[in-house]
């Protein structure tokens, strides 16, 4: 029982700490200012679409999307629609890859990438940013993947635990 | 199954026009939150809120040991300063009642200075910082507008953007809305020179004040505090400090770049001001965010000089 609700909760407790942790960001370091993006939702997602069930993890994805544009974006549309095509695109590589957490790990990390080069596109072209790609390049896309990258790796297995456990309940419930 | 496929094209087709079309919607109109948008905000921001103060708390402990570990070299520092201090503290005593006796005689009673602060708290950055904005725990219920000025103890950081009732959305000054700007002043020892606080640059990571009158001298390392003029902000917040003086584009004004006084990453409490002169609408005061520059029917910043 406990476990059921524990997905849910902890995709809502990462929803909530991500902007806490985007409060330390821009860091000056070497005169240039490093952006550090949080994605712990979005990584959380893409395990319980690769581990679980693909669709629940859309679902979240869309829900907790549509949040995130209301709340801190103001431009309903965007996360909304990115959030459950990562979790579908991840949940469509699970027929080819082998599911190990490394290998997990890793896709997650490329996904994130290709998500936030979509975003810098995005918000480059509707002029919100006129950062160049190599600074975004240098100063917020590799910064930000090696600390998710960082964070995947103290939380992942966790993450696989827990939706581990939830998969050998579910079992269990049918048996 | 080609039938079928048919099918998922055309609702795939489908989708993308409604997304086209809400995205363009909601680009077009951010200042005004729709009500469902407002409950939204408003929930999720009572969430973050809860979720803020653990998070403030150790940010605190932080902090407290950062400061622990400077307490010798700070001491001997402040022990510098606390002897200029009391020389100063009598010094703007009088000017202060000279100041007060002064306005008596002009009947004049407020001034552009005044302003009643309201304290915040910061409960969320926008965690993707494409547009540098903060959630802060006041809304319209506290008597928050937009276009108030929002502020930290050590200067200016931005104005209220969106008003919810129990939250509000402060965009900060680094943002690259062309509407965005800030009317603000060099205070230089002998004259003051007035500009406006137009975008920033983002490789040196500072402000750009422009359209300042090339026949005054400014330096480097001058104040630059708020003017007042702009209708919104009141008179005499610090923005920053001027690091580089050139001349703009044309060659007809001055440009500098100026350091901001505050520091934006980890906000926690703000303070908004809110002007106690009648505040008249600037040029985005209706919200539209779309570019006035060349309408001349609404009295914008653009038009005070």
């Amino acid at each position: 029982m406990g476990i059921r609700i524990l997905i849910p909760f902890v995709a809502i407790v990462l929803f909530l700490l991500e902007p806490e942790f985007a409060l330390f960001s821009p860091i000056d370091w070497n005169r240039e200012t490093i952006y550090l993006v949080p994605r712990f939702l979005i990584l959380y997602l893409i395990f319980i679409a690769i581990y679980y069930n693909r669709k629940r993890a859309v679902t979240y994805g869309l829900f907790f999307g549509l949040l995130y544009d209301v709340f801190y974006i103001d431009i309903i549309g965007l996360y909304t629609v990115l959030y459950p095509l990562v979790c579908f695109i991840a949940g469509w590589s699970v027929k080819y890859i082998h599911q190990h957490l490394s290998i997990t790990t890793i896709l997650s990390v490329v996904l994130v990438a290709l998500m936030e080069l979509v975003l810098y596109y995005f918000f480059f072209f509707i002029n919100f940013t006129n950062m160049p790609f190599t600074n975004f390049l240098t100063n917020r896309l590799l910064p930000s993947i090696i600390a998710n990258l960082l964070y995947l790796l103290m939380l992942g297995w966790a993450f696989k635990y827990l939706i581990d456990a939830r998969v050998l309940q579910k079992l269990r419930e049918l048996s | 199954m080609p039938h079928f496929s048919y099918k998922k094209l055309i609702l795939l087709l489908v989708g993308m026009i409604l997304l086209v079309a809400l995205i363009s919607f909601t680009l077009r109109d951010r200042q005004n939150a729709t009500l469902p948008e407002q409950f939204i905000k408003d929930s999720v921001g009572l969430a973050q809120s809860i979720v803020a103060k653990p998070a403030n708390y150790i940010t605190g402990i932080f902090d407290d040991i950062n400061s622990l570990l400077n307490t010798y070299e700070e001491n001997q520092r402040l022990k510098m300063r606390l002897e200029d201090f009391a020389v100063l503290q009598a010094e703007v005593n009088t000017l202060k009642s000279e100041n007060e006796r002064l306005r008596e005689l002009l009947e004049r009673e407020n001034s552009l200075r005044d302003y009643d602060p309201i304290r915040a708290t910061v409960i969320a950055r926008n965690p993707d910082q494409w547009e540098e904005k903060i959630i802060i725990n006041k809304g319209s219920s506290h008597g928050i507008k937009p276009n108030m000025a929002v502020m930290t103890t050590k200067g200016l950081i931005g104005k209220i953007s969106v008003v919810t009732p129990f939250t509000s959305e402060v965009e900060l000054l680094y943002t690259n809305n062309p509407n965005y700007r800030v009317s603000a002043m060099v205070q230089s020892e002998k004259e003051v020179a007035f500009g406006l606080i137009e975008g920033y640059d983002e490789e040196r990571n500072e402000l750009i004040l422009k359209r300042i009158d090339s026949s005054l001298e400014i330096k480097e390392g001058e104040k630059v505090v708020t003017s007042g003029l702009g209708g919104i902000f009141p008179k005499g917040i610090l923005i920053g400090e001027i690091t580089e003086v050139t001349t703009e584009d044309f060659g007809l004004t001055k440009m500098a770049y100026i350091k901001p006084s505050a520091n934006f990453s980890m906000l926690e409490e703000v303070l908004i001001a809110k002007r106690s002169v009648t505040v008249i609408d600037g040029s985005d005061g209706d919200g539209t965010n779309a570019d006035l520059t060349n309408n001349t029917g609404i009295p914008g910043e653009g038009e005070e000089e």
